[in-house]
Formats: structure tokens, C-alpha cells, sequence
């Protein structure tokens, strides 16, 4: 093979790392969309057989956001092995205990149950919070968007921002607020 | 009788339904012949092949004619004899009438080989210089040298079948007797036919060798950096690398990309598993559209006509050191 | 002497049995332990092979139209259409490209896939089908369709 055509091939099947910002996602929305990039499936070039998949490092995996009563309800459930070793975890008890669970969970399940399985997770990376090792970091190259919109808290603005804001309409000050 | 008579197309039907099946039963005898023959050939030293002339159907000047027939040329016989004739069966022959002591000469393709390949390295030079009209001089040599080399002349002569009409001392015949059989033909040609139905020859034949393979691969360039400053030095242009895209920066399969930009403009761009890699073949795809012969490259034109004339306007002189 | 009847007590085991069971092996070639040399074990195994052969021609079709799909939807997605736009897009502009030619396109021509991505969304448009799922995003902006095909083709006609 000339070394242009080599240069090609491996530019072609190269692996971008993607970061995937967790914060106030649905894991299980977001888990379709990693698990597009994890199993290569965004690339026209795709083949089951041919690893093409890329690594995402998802962060702030603590900041997820379970929908309705989930946190309350959802169980998770996990055998050692040995008799009498089956346990069903709430989620809320699963996230106190590893904030990374959850997500990975979820990407796992919205994955097809091959033995490819288990070598696409490990392409995945799960912090809990903003810090990302460096070597880790420095790969990144691309950031994939997040599903739902999250809006900036209103404690987060800063105050003259706030106070110098436009307002349609403003209660009289004699009015008692409930 | 009338009875058999009566039953003959059924009795024939029958016999003609097992004989449907001819190529089933082998009988019981032959694999253990087979096996045993294999046995006995592999003692001696292996399966012996005998040239064709050998066999008793031979007819040399009917194969000579034949082989300027399927070539739709027109030789002359002798020139044609003369041109298959290699040197080591001349002097076997000549060893051979030594005892038997009478003399006829046969006259060895020596001469003929030299005339054709001075002719197949000028057509090709020239050919070559028209039809990639950028390609520095020292390209067009070293893809000259590829196609006038020995293992791809015998192979155009083994295909066009003078593997069994070539009289030489030993058979199989070597891939340095086949090449020269080639030069031979294509002198012979020249004498015969003239320079235009030579050129066409040698067109058909050993330029079409290129065809789908890449022309650069056959130039090594060692320094593409340094020869493309030159070449842009020349033009007053400075060249400014810059790295356009990386992936993967601390891992095994990191891929970097970078890009040449002259003048704010971009070049070319080159991809590598390392920086320096990178640029050396962000170089190379900049020489290669400097000289024409990129990858999405007009093919090359294999229907040329007579002695094309070139025009040296736009190549590049790599100095030679 | 000559003993003719000990010869007719031998059974005959078949005159082409050697060859009949080269068909076998030649098969069995590149099989594993006796499945290859034994011809009992290796005919029962290349039977299987051959009847899994038959059975996958039908399979080996859906296969590759699957992977045609997923390799389209991906192509697509990185012109934010969707797959539905693309196919209904182009069978209303008349272009019947099918699946492998369109999947093969989005491999190799990547230029050529985003024009027709253009032309399939804006069929679309013209035809008043607003796609809810396509993202927000425009294609083929930057390729300058309407220089390079609309006027060249009209100065033909006018020719």
C-alpha cells in the first residue's frame, strides 16, 4: 500500500472523542444518541463487524434528571452470584452511592445485547462532575448536543442584570404575595 | 423378432437413460493409477514439462505466421525467425553442427534487441513527456525504467505467447530471454513495418501497463519539503504549515491534519499519525498537484497517434545533485 | 488355475467411490479434526454448511439492505435531514438512486450525496411537506447548486 493510501485509510478510521454534558438530561433519551457515536452508527462508513465506533466522555453524569417520580420508583436490580445475593436498588439510593451508574446503565440497556456490548461500553467515559482528567481532555474534539434545553437559573444571573430588566407588568406595592 | 422389434425404442430409452449421466462413474482403477503415476513423477524430481515444439504438430513457420497474424502486424519471416532465435541456442546449434559438420548460420536476435529497445525507451520518454506534461524529468525516468524493466517486458512477451515459440537452450525460458525476445519483436517490427505501426505496438503493449496504477508510486521522493520550498522559492512564494484538525491526541491512533497555505490560500492538505508525518504528506499532495498527477487526475490517454511531440513549457527542473 | 467365485463373494463398493467422496472433502477442506479426513463426520457437516448457504442467500439480502439503511440514515443525519425526507425528496424529483447506490454515494462522493440531500429537501419544500423531525439546520449552502446546475442547463436548452 503507497503511503498516501495508508495516510487515507487512517485518517478515515480514525476515532474522534466526543464530551456529552449530562447536566438535566433524560439518561435514557441521551443514552440513544451516545449510543449512536459509541457504536459508530453516525458514520456513512458503519460496518457491525468493523470497529467503528468513537469514545464520548459524558460529564456531570451527577446533574441527571430522571423524569416524574423515577427517582422515587425506578429499581435497579443486581445478583452477586451467590444465593441469596439479589438486590433491588432505588435510584435515588444507586446515584448517592455512584453518581456514574445511572447513565451507564442506561447506555447499556439501549444497546442490542451482543458480545459487542461489552467492548462498546468501554469506549464510554463517565465523570460525575466537571473535572476530566487531563490526558482525557486534551483528546476531546467535538461536542455532541444535548437533547433538552437547559435554561440558566435565575440565581445564577447576576443581580444588576436582573433588577435593570425590562418588565411588562409589575405587581402595586400594597399587593400581598401568598 | 417382431416382438423385439416391437420393444427396440423402449430397450433404446432405457440404454439412453444411463447414459445421461456420463461424467459420474470413473472407475475403480483410476485414482490408485493417479495416485501411483504422482508417486513415480515426484521420485524422478517432479512433473517434467516439454516445450510444444516438441510435440509432433509442430510447425514453426505456421506458428510464426500465426503469432504476426494475431497481432495484425505484418512481419518479415526472416526478421521474425531471426528475432526469436536467442543467443544460447545459437551456440548450441552451432556445438550441434560442429559433430554432424555441416553449416547452416542462424543469425541471433542480438542486434534486433538493441535496435528495439533503443526505440521502446525513446517512444516511451516521449510519450510519457506528452501525456503528463509537469512530471519533472526524473519521474518520467524512473516510470521509463518501470516499464522497460525486465520482469514487466517478460511478462508482456509470456502473455502475448513467444514462451513457446522462442528457440532457446533451456525450457522453462527465463524472464531475461523473454524480455529480450520482446526488444527483439519490436525491432523487427520497426524493419518490417515502419515507425508509426512500431509506435502503436509498443503503445498498446507496454504503456497500457499504467493504466490504474498510481504514477507517483514509482518516483520515490525522500525530502518532499525540501523539494517543494525549492520549487515554490523559485516562483518567490513562502509556504506556511498549519495543523487544521487533530483526534485522538494521547492515544495510539492519533491523527493529525495539516495544511499548506501559500499566500492565505490553501495548497494542500495532508493527514499522519504524527505531526511531521502529516506534513510530509501534506508536501507530497502539494507536489503531486504541482505536477499534475493528483489522485482525481484526468486518466491518461492511451490513443495517442504516431510519434507525439511534446512541449516542454510547464515542467519543473528538480536540480540533480 | 484362476478361482472365479472368490472373486464374486467380494461386495463391490462402487467403481467412483474415491471420486465421489473427493466431492465431500474438497469442501471440508477447511474444517477442524475428523470433520475434515473422516468422511462420515465430514458429510454430515458440509450438508449443514450447504443447507446454511441456501438458507442465508435470503438472509444476506435483508442484511445488506439493513446496513445500506443504517449507513443513509447516518449520511443523512450529517446533512440534518431525515431518511424519510431523502427517499420521499428524490422519488418526487423522479431520481430512483436505490439503497445500495445511495449508501455507496454517501461513502464515496460525499459532494454528490449533500446536492441530492439539497434537491430532496427542497422537493420537499416546493411541495409544501414540512418534516418535523429534520433539524433546523440548512443543506447544501455552500455548494452553489443553482450556479453550476439551473443556468448551465438553460443555456443548453436555449442552444
Amino acid at each position: 500500500m503507497s503511503a498516501a493510501k495508508r495516510v487515507q485509510q487512517w485518517a478515515t478510521f480514525a476515532r474522534t472523542w466526543h464530551i456529552f454534558d449530562c447536566k438535566w438530561q433524560d439518561p435514557y433519551d441521551s443514552a440513544n444518541v451516545i449510543k449512536k457515536y459509541l457504536m459508530g452508527l453516525h458514520k456513512p462508513i458503519y460496518h457491525p463487524m468493523n470497529d467503528s465506533g468513537d469514545v464520548v466522555v459524558c460529564i456531570n453524569s451527577k446533574e441527571i434528571a430522571l423524569r416524574g417520580d423515577e427517582w422515587r420508583k425506578r429499581a435497579y436490580f443486581h445478583h452477586t452470584g451467590y444465593p441469596g445475593g439479589a438486590s433491588w436498588t432505588l435510584a435515588w439510593e444507586l446515584h448517592n452511592k455512584d453518581p456514574t451508574l445511572i447513565i451507564k446503565k442506561a447506555v447499556y440497556r439501549s444497546m442490542k445485547g451482543n458480545l459487542q456490548r461489552r467492548h462498546t461500553m468501554q469506549r464510554l467515559f463517565i465523570y460525575p462532575g466537571e473535572e476530566v482528567p487531563h490526558d482525557v481532555m486534551q483528546n476531546v474534539t467535538n461536542q455532541i448536543r444535548q437533547l433538552r434545553f437547559v435554561p440558566t437559573r435565575l440565581d445564577h444571573i447576576p443581580e444588576e442584570v436582573t433588577k435593570t430588566y425590562p418588565k411588562v407588568m409589575d405587581f402595586p406595592e400594597d399587593y400581598v404575595l401568598k | 423378432m417382431a416382438l423385439v422389434r416391437r420393444f427396440v425404442p423402449f430397450l433404446a430409452k432405457a440404454v439412453r437413460i444411463q447414459q445421461t449421466t456420463q461424467a459420474q462413474k470413473i472407475h475403480r482403477w483410476v485414482a490408485p493409477t493417479l495416485m501411483e503415476l504422482k508417486r513415480r513423477e515426484d521420485k524422478l524430481g517432479g512433473k517434467k514439462y516439454y516445450p510444444r515444439n516438441t510435440f509432433l504438430d509442430w510447425n514453426l513457420e505456421a506458428e510464426l505466421y500465426a503469432f504476426g497474424q494475431r497481432l495484425n502486424e505484418e512481419f518479415d519471416s526472416d526478421l521474425l525467425l531471426q528475432a526469436f532465435t536467442d543467443r544460447s541456442y545459437v551456440i548450441k546449434e552451432e556445438m550441434k553442427q560442429k559433430e554432424m559438420d555441416f553449416d547452416i548460420k542462424m543469425k541471433d536476435n542480438k542486434e534486433l534487441a538493441d535496435i528495439g529497445e533503443n526505440f521502446i525507451r525513446a517512444y516511451i520518454q516521449n510519450y510519457l513527456e506528452t501525456v503528463l506534461p509537469k512530471f519533472p524529468l526524473e519521474g518520467l525516468k524512473c516510470i521509463r525504467n518501470h516499464l522497460t524493466s525486465e520482469s514487466v517486458l517478460a511478462n508482456i512477451s509470456l502473455h502475448l505467447g513467444t514462451k513457446d515459440i522462442i528457440l532457446a537452450a533451456e525450457y522453462p525460458v527465463d524472464n531475461f530471454i523473454l524480455a529480450n525476445t520482446f526488444k527483439a519483436i519490436v525491432g523487427a517490427l520497426l524493419d518490417s513495418s515502419g515507425e508509426e505501426r512500431a509506435a502503436h505496438f509498443v503503445r498498446d503493449f507496454v504503456i497500457t501497463q499504467l493504466q490504474g496504477q498510481d504514477v507517483n508510486e514509482y518516483w520515490p521522493i525522500e525530502d518532499p519539503w525540501t523539494m517543494l520550498t525549492d520549487i515554490l522559492k523559485k516562483d518567490g512564494a513562502t509556504i506556511e504549515p498549519r495543523l487544521i484538525g487533530e483526534a485522538g491526541k494521547n492515544t495510539l491512533l492519533a491523527c493529525y491534519r495539516v495544511g499548506l497555505y501559500v499566500d492565505k490560500k490553501i495548497l494542500s492538505t495532508g493527514f499522519g499519525e504524527s505531526v511531521a508525518v502529516a506534513k510530509e504528506m501534506a508536501a507530497r499532495e502539494a507536489l503531486k498537484k504541482i505536477f499534475g498527477t493528483e489522485d482525481h487526475m484526468k486518466p491518461i490517454n492511451f490513443q495517442l497517434d504516431g510519434i507525439p511531440k511534446p512541449n516542454s513549457q510547464s515542467r519543473y527542473q528538480i536540480s540533480a545533485s | 488355475m484362476v478361482f472365479l467365485t472368490v472373486a464374486n463373494w467380494v461386495r463391490s463398493r462402487g467403481p467412483d467411490e474415491f471420486w465421489r467422496k473427493r466431492r465431500v472433502f474438497r469442501l471440508a477442506a477447511h474444517y477442524i479434526g475428523r470433520r475434515r479426513n473422516c468422511y462420515s463426520i465430514a458429510v454430515r457437516n458440509v450438508h449443514r454448511a450447504l443447507v446454511y448457504a441456501t438458507k442465508a442467500r435470503k438472509l444476506k439480502k435483508q442484511d445488506m439492505i439493513d446496513l445500506w439503511n443504517t449507513r443513509i440514515n447516518a449520511a443523512c443525519e450529517q446533512h440534518n435531514i431525515t431518511y424519510f425526507t431523502l427517499k420521499e425528496g428524490l422519488d418526487r424529483a423522479n431520481i430512483l438512486l436505490d439503497r445500495k447506490s445511495l449508501s455507496d454515494l454517501a461513502c464515496w462522493e460525499p459532494r454528490t450525496f449533500e446536492s441530492l440531500a439539497a434537491v430532496a429537501k427542497q422537493k420537499m419544500n416546493y411541495d409544501g411537506f414540512i418534516d418535523n423531525a429534520d433539524k433546523k439546520h440548512p443543506t447544501g449552502v455552500n455548494l452553489n447548486l443553482k450556479d453550476v446546475m439551473l443556468e448551465a442547463w438553460l443555456k443548453e436548452r436555449k442552444q
